[in-house]
């Protein structure tokens, strides 16, 4: 028996919306202490480490959504690290999966690992659904980390994975060393949800630079330096943030993000005529700007200048967002 | 599976399933619906339990306590609305019969646990009110033969009532009920999520 269309159209919406009631399990049940007690560990690491790094600046580089680890997969992603790693030797720059309160694998999950690896499988095989399970799942914690009732949580938790990840590669808490978190689309809002939790751990200035993020108004806002977000004109992934989320709309010039863009602590940066990923996407090393610079060339540039806080130099220079 | 026929019509509004229940000699089907409602929206309203770190086993007996809570609070507006209906509308349908209507129309909020979804669940919550509205006023203008308007009105009165009730007869039974919920869960059901660091370095 198959199902009309209409009988599968509801069967989607409600495993969508089903999927969207878990999704913030991990999160709740981390925090009431239901998966041991991770969190404490926290806490004895919270002394400096034994070997101090004299790195100049740490980078936490937080990936797409398309991921199932904190290792990158995707050639493209992989590039970018490997030259920014290149380019500035004077930083760690560290990778973190941001789609998990506790900075564990989907792969490395007690339960369904089979099913993740099962699933990263298929989608190394190009089948697209398993890709779009992968991202489905993902997305909802982004949801977990903008929404009100959940964000408070699902924050500290990814800050702490920050912290221990930043104190195990010899970071000093409370040197002033200064972090950047680039956050990958929904990487952006893991990005500035943590802040005000990771500030208040490692005691230090933070800065996020957000490549194609989807980002929410969020109260994160607050404890930035700055936000670099970086954005291309032809991104609709990046730009359902600005419409899912009210607050960043004109109308409530009252909103975190609105507030933070009046006191000149959110930059918008123009990438020009650039996709989201793949093909024509941020990361692209084959299309070539009119300067001469590929896609990827110009997000590293980019990224490289405002971690060394030189002037930024990408297409279009910086410009305030149409919307 | 007559059980699942009679909430799949009173989902999609059907009055036939509001005037077959009353020709039921039971109050089972109402009331589990209700019951289980009841389960669903502690479900969808468990972040407090989270947040208060509250283990399992205590978690579980909340969930439940929070549903005979709730079934009490059916009860209730069902009085409410009952008693408008008799002296208001001069309707002499039984209490009971009250209860099988009205417990059935709340099957959409058997949906309470999708108010957990990131982002939706506010306008689910809204969503899933609307739709038991909706579905009590076909059910009393099935049974009570009350216009569209005058069905409103009725549980609109009823819900005034049961607001009334809430706040100033039924005050020391709210605290009973909160002090109830404390002690099952073993903590104060406060919705503060404080930086959990703090304190442990």
């Amino acid at each position: 028996m198959i199902p009309d269309a209409l009988s599968l159209f509801l069967i989607l919406i409600v495993a969508f919306l089903f999927s969207g009631a878990l999704a913030p399990f991990e999160a709740l049940g981390w925090w009431a202490g239901w998966f041991g007690r991770e969190r404490e560990a926290i806490a004895k690491t919270s002394t400096s480490p034994k070997t101090t790094s004299d790195a100049k600046h740490f980078v936490i580089f937080l990936t797409g959504i398309h991921s199932v680890s904190e290792e990158s997969f995707a050639r493209r992603e992989i590039a970018l690290l490997s030259e920014l790693r290149k380019r500035m030797p004077d930083a760690v720059i560290l990778e973190l999966f941001p789609y998990s309160v506790t900075n564990r694998a989907l792969t490395g999950q007690r339960f369904f690992a089979w099913f993740w690896r099962y699933a990263l499988k298929l989608k190394l095989s190009r089948l697209a659904f398993a890709g779009f399970i992968i991202n489905m799942r993902n997305i909802w914690q982004v949801g977990v980390s903008a929404d009100r009732r959940y964000g408070p949580i699902y924050n500290q938790g990814t800050a702490e994975s920050m912290a221990l990840a930043l104190s195990r590669h010899g970071y000093a808490f409370a040197s002033g060393v200064p972090v950047t978190l680039i956050g990958y689309s929904g990487g952006g809002q893991v990005a500035i949800g943590a802040t005000p939790y990771l500030k208040e751990i490692i005691q230090a200035p933070i800065t996020v630079i957000s490549l194609g993020g989807i980002m929410c108004s969020d109260p994160g806002l607050e404890a930035l330096e700055r936000l670099y977000h970086l954005y291309g004109k032809r991104d609709r992934v990046q730009r359902l943030g600005f419409l899912m989320f009210p607050g960043r709309w004109p109308i409530l010039p009252y909103s975190d993000w609105n507030q933070a863009r009046a006191n000149g602590r959110i930059q918008l940066v123009d990438m020009g005529a650039i996709d989201h990923t793949g093909k024509d996407g941020y990361l692209d090393s084959k299309q070539i700007l009119p300067d001469g610079r590929s896609f990827l060339e110009q997000t590293i540039s980019t990224i490289t200048a405002i971690i060394e806080e030189k002037s930024i130099a990408p297409a279009f220079g910086l410009t305030a967002m149409p919307s | 599976m007559a059980e699942l026929r009679l909430i799949g019509q009173s989902l999609v509004l059907n009055n036939e399933a509001f005037s077959r229940i009353i020709e039921l000699e039971s109050l089972r089907i109402a009331l589990l619906v209700v019951f289980l409602a009841g389960l669903s929206n502690a479900i969808g309203q468990s972040i407090v339990l989270f947040a208060n770190e509250v283990k399992p086993r205590r978690f579980l007996a909340s969930l439940l306590l929070a549903s005979f809570i709730y079934v009490s609070g059916f009860l209730f507006f069902v009085f409410s609305i009952w008693l408008v209906e008799s002296f208001i509308f001069t309707k002499n349908e039984p209490f009971r019969n009250m209860i099988k209507v009205v417990g059935l129309a709340y099957s959409p909020y058997l949906f309470s646990f999708f108010i957990l979804t990131p982002y939706f669940g506010s306008f689910i919550s809204v969503a899933l009110s609307l739709w038991s509205l909706a579905a009590i006023l076909v059910a009393l203008n099935a049974t009570l033969a009350l216009s569209f308007w005058q069905a409103f009105l009725c549980s609109a009165l009823g819900w005034g009532l049961l607001q009334l009730v809430n706040r100033t007869l039924g005050r020391p039974l709210h605290t009973l009920t909160q002090a109830g919920r404390r002690w099952v869960s073993g903590t104060k059901l406060e919705l503060k999520v404080g930086a959990k660091h703090r304190g442990k370095s």
